[in-house]
């Protein structure tokens, strides 16, 4: 932090230009400080960011190049049809175009990204819950599972196997449940991504979790 | 309730290894941007043309106003100056 007050010289210079600059170095320090955050976008990013928003498409482009893959990862939670999948993929880059000036570059651009592909998913189940579009799941399928060879799955068996068990819940449980456990944010992060508050998130979580026994329970032998 | 927890637990950490499938959307993203973009653009130009019907559609019954009461002005002034000439003569 640089500031530009050297003793004896405030007399000199007029006290105008020794507010300015000392509001300016403040403000320099102030910037500074943030871009060493380590959370912080890289330079580059951030360029592409301000670039974005004065219209240069090629730099927005760079963006969605540089971080579909991680929203798209995170879209597939919200729905395994690849089709709809794409499309969710895509409204959130839309979205974030919209809102490019609410991004203030304090934290990574992912984060933010994060934020609004969740809100994009989410969207989704509440739409389809409204149109009582729900996906099969039948309990012999989870009875199935057996328990000492359950690590042995594929993966993407046991993805569609819990994505078609959350989707009997209402978007709310689904939502904390699949960052939890699907995503694997801890709470901060559920938090920050849902918007709610961290003992909301608590909450949601145990009331959700025993929602999904009841539902085990209800749909056949589930308990022991 | 246990044995359903820790499955359903286990089951999640084997889903969290899955690969999604992936995604290019930077075109039809860009593509739909500057279709929204040419929209607003013409979006922006209608209030304009709609300010410069509205002006059109009150300056023409204006004007004609404006003749008539010219006219209903300026003839009683007429008569009057002709009368005074009249009796200067």
């Amino acid at each position: 932090m640089a500031l530009p007050v050297v003793s004896g010289r405030i007399g000199s210079i007029g006290l105008e230009q020794f507010w300015a600059g000392l509001v300016r170095a403040v403000v320099d320090s102030v910037s500074v400080v943030e871009d060493r955050r380590p959370d912080a976008p890289d330079a580059a990013e951030f360029e592409d960011v301000r670039q974005s928003r004065q219209g240069d498409s090629d730099a927005y482009r760079r963006l969605i190049e540089r971080h579909q893959e991680q929203v798209g990862g995170i879209l597939w939670r919200f729905s395994r049809d690849r089709l709809v999948h794409e499309e969710l993929v895509q409204d959130v880059f839309v979205e974030a175009y919209m809102s490019l000036r609410s991004y203030r570059g304090k934290a990574p651009f992912h984060h933010w990204l994060s934020r609004i592909a969740t809100r994009v998913g989410y969207r989704y189940w509440k739409q389809t819950a409204r149109r009582r579009e729900t996906e099969n799941f039948t309990i012999e399928e989870w009875d199935q599972v057996p328990d000492g060879s359950a690590e042995q799955m594929d993966p993407s068996e046991a993805a569609s196997l819990v994505h078609r068990l959350l989707a009997q819940l209402r978007p709310r449980d689904r939502l904390v449940l699949t960052l939890r456990y699907l995503e694997g944010c801890d709470v901060a992060e559920t938090a920050r991504r849902t918007g709610w508050t961290r003992g909301m998130v608590k909450v949601q979580a145990v009331r959700a979790k025993k929602k999904l026994e009841k539902l085990v329970a209800k749909a056949g032998k589930g308990l022991e | 309730m246990m044995k359903n927890e820790s499955r359903f637990e286990t089951l999640a950490r084997l889903a969290r290894s899955e690969a999604p499938p992936r995604v290019d959307v930077a075109g039809r993203v860009i593509a739909i941007l500057s279709a929204e973009q040419v929209r607003l653009d013409r979006a922006s130009d209608k209030p304009l043309m709609w300010l410069a019907a509205f002006s059109s559609a009150v300056a023409v019954p204006a004007a004609v106003l404006a003749v008539i009461v010219y006219n209903n002005w300026v003839g009683p002034l007429f008569e009057i100056s002709q009368a005074i000439a009249w009796v200067t003569q």
